[in-house]
């Protein structure tokens, strides 16, 4: 077993094994696997595909592996991998800042891959929890795609968000993202037409620029030239939830000189649908086109899938936190007795991205709930015995009392739940 | 230029990383460090409530859900200090009962009740607790249910003996009705007269009523 076959391998195990949930991290995991269609005539072009990701989430932190595999011939050929690590601000004034890093590997046939690692930071700024807008920038290095050096990344974006879980149309969240990618090719005069245009007045390649590109071994052809390259992403997306069915639809321009972006990347559309069958399980279908990814070495392709996604801890699949503090959201909540003596919050609220508790039991620090189901939300907690106060927000939103018990005023303008252990029975 | 934009991306991204580290850093260390200005206000009634004889721990639980709810320090110790009011008195009045019950008797006293209402309580059987049958008035008062009100069908099933479920089930039956479009007066007035004082049957004894069914 090779080691991208142990990389897939360890990452469906890791989400299919029951694991304690009592740990200081909180785990989502799914495994989408279906059909998969590809039209470069470098992968498969119609393989079965697995795709299993697990996430760690930490209060300020998020850890995250990804991988896709294809089966074909009897053979498991991994498609990609990313570990990726994502570090917050608390939210101040409705700012908040975000670093993320991230370490992939993209295969585009048996014998070609190319590794990459990024990173970016982040600034956020909320309005009203409807809407926001980010600006950020980093650095992206490739490895093993030796004519790029490392690349400089700067993007801005928006979101707003439309309507709510219980709106007869559901939600909506609407997504506009530039990007920017700077960064310094070579080009072979020798290669094509658009080669030698682009060498025109570029400047030759000189040994002493050599550290550009640190992980080039091989020497530089004669008549090579460096060439200073950009180009901008305009991508729009819109993410649609209406009771059990999920739609993410995306298209994009790409702008930059012809020698920069191919004609088969300048533009592209894609859509996904979901249809939640039950908490845990949905069918997935959709296609499109993808832009290439010069910086990996990936061609623009064309794709479509259709298969099965089992989440043993769903994730959400809105890529923008949202908040939405409305209290009717919040259905029900319970507390039944757990492992170990652990007493389990159970609460259900559809359509938010995070739901948080906190009480005299966690001396009022905010304890993050796993999803388990599409609207389901579970955290242990070691409770003693005797009354506890409580509240709980969704989406980073306001704190409230949750549904279903004795309430009291804070004194802070809002209200507590009260909930009560008993030393013999667990819970009441 | 092109050099000076790469120079800037990068510094911004050590800059912001250092941004994140010291704000994460800041995170740790005193709970209390928010209160400022107002931390030797805050600290004094710590002091006054430990000389008292009463607990400190619902003082100090209260000063972090404030600043956990990101209200401003001085209406924290605000709250704080009109805690330890309600404590100060709640104490006075039931004497040697434990933290959670004086802190809901406290909380009951915030919400609306009288000092007086509380002396009722003060008499004390063994291996019997109100705190139920305070969560469940406290509750009640945040429903608008007159305190009188309240205070009657509290003290109504209190005298008779009853238990914490029964305690329980009143305050269940009422929120159903209440969420049924009831006014809160009239859900607990109807509830309370179909309350029975001691809810739990003795052991063995089926329900009323069901003395036939069970023999057939």
């Amino acid at each position: 077993m090779n080691e991208p076959k142990v990389a897939i391998a360890v990452l469906c195990a890791a989400l299919l094994v029951p694991m304690q949930r009592e740990l200081a991290a909180q785990v989502a995991s799914k495994i989408e696997a279906g059909q998969y269609t590809v039209n470069d005539g470098a992968l498969p072009i119609s393989a079965l595909r697995l795709a299993p990701t697990v996430q760690f989430e930490f209060p300020y932190a998020t850890l995250k592996a990804r991988g896709a595999a294809f089966l074909s011939e009897q053979q498991l050929q991994l498609a990609d991998g990313i570990v990726s690590g994502t570090f917050t601000s608390p939210t101040v004034y409705g700012v908040r800042a975000e670093m993320i890093g991230n370490a992939s590997r993209a295969i585009d046939d048996r014998s070609l891959s190319s590794d990459q690692v990024d990173v970016q930071t982040r600034v956020h700024l909320r309005f009203h929890e409807r809407g926001g807008l980010w600006v950020g920038g980093g650095v992206a290095r490739p490895w093993r795609v030796a004519v790029f050096s490392a690349a400089d990344i700067s993007d801005v974006g928006g979101w707003a968000k439309l309507g709510s879980p219980t709106a007869k149309f559901g939600t909506a969240t609407f997504t506009t993202t530039f990007t920017n990618f700077a960064f310094t090719k070579i080009a072979s005069v020798h290669d094509t037409v658009s080669a030698q245009l682009s060498c025109v007045g570029a400047a030759s390649i000189s040994t002493d620029r050599v550290p550009l590109f640190p992980l080039r071994n091989e020497s530089i052809a004669a008549g090579a030239c460096e060439r200073q390259s950009r180009f901008g992403d305009l991508e729009g997306s819109l993410h649609w939830e209406m009771g059990a069915v999920e739609l993410t639809a995306q298209m994009g321009r790409r702008f930059g000189d012809s020698y920069d972006v191919t004609s088969d990347s300048r533009q592209w559309t894609s859509a996904m649908a979901t249809v939640w069958l039950t908490d845990r399980i949905a069918i997935v279908g959709g296609g499109g086109r993808q832009p290439a990814l010069p910086l990996r070495g990936l061609p623009a392709r064309t794709f479509g899938m259709a298969g099965l996604e089992l989440a043993y801890w769903p994730m959400s699949k809105t890529a923008v936190p949202v908040s939405l503090p409305h209290a009717p959201l919040v259905k029900s909540f319970e507390m039944k007795p757990g492992l170990g003596g652990l007493q389990k919050f159970v609460i259900r609220v559809s359509g938010v991205e995070t739901v948080d508790v906190m009480g005299d039991f966690s001396d009022w620090s905010p304890l993050m709930l796993s999803r388990r189901g599409r609207d389901l939300w579970e955290l242990s907690v070691p409770l003693s015995p005797g009354m506890h106060q409580i509240n709980v927000r969704v989406d980073g939103g306001q704190w409230m009392a949750p549904p279903g018990m004795p309430t009291m005023r804070d004194s802070f303008g809002g209200e507590v739940g009260l909930i009560g252990v008993s030393p013999e029975k667990g819970s009441h | 230029m092109t050099f000076s934009i790469q120079r800037g991306i990068r510094a911004s991204v050590v800059a912001t990383s250092l941004l994140l580290a010291s704000v994460l850093s800041a995170q740790e260390g005193d709970p209390f460090a928010k209160l400022e200005n107002n931390r030797y206000a805050f600290d004094l009634i710590l002091d006054s409530a430990a000389a008292a004889g009463l607990p400190t721990g619902p003082l100090m639980s209260k000063a972090r859900e404030g600043i956990a709810k990101k209200v401003d320090s001085k209406r924290i110790v605000e709250v704080v200090r009109k805690l330890f009011g309600e404590l100060r008195t709640a104490h006075a009045i039931l004497g040697g009962v434990d933290e959670q019950e004086l802190t809901a008797a406290a909380a009951l006293l915030d919400a609306g009740a009288k000092p007086s209402q509380l002396e009722l309580f003060r008499p004390r059987q063994t291996g019997r607790n109100d705190l139920t049958a305070f969560i469940v008035w406290t509750d009640f008062l945040q429903r608008n249910i007159a305190n009188e009100e309240a205070f009657t069908a509290i003290s109504k099933l209190w005298r008779d003996g009853a238990d914490d479920a029964t305690f329980q089930s009143l305050w269940t039956n009422v929120k159903g009705d209440i969420s049924q479009g009831l006014n809160p007066g009239t859900a607990l007035q109807n509830r309370i007269r179909e309350t029975p004082g001691r809810a739990s049957p003795a052991p063995g004894k089926p329900p009323e009523g069901q003395e036939n069914q069970s023999s057939r």
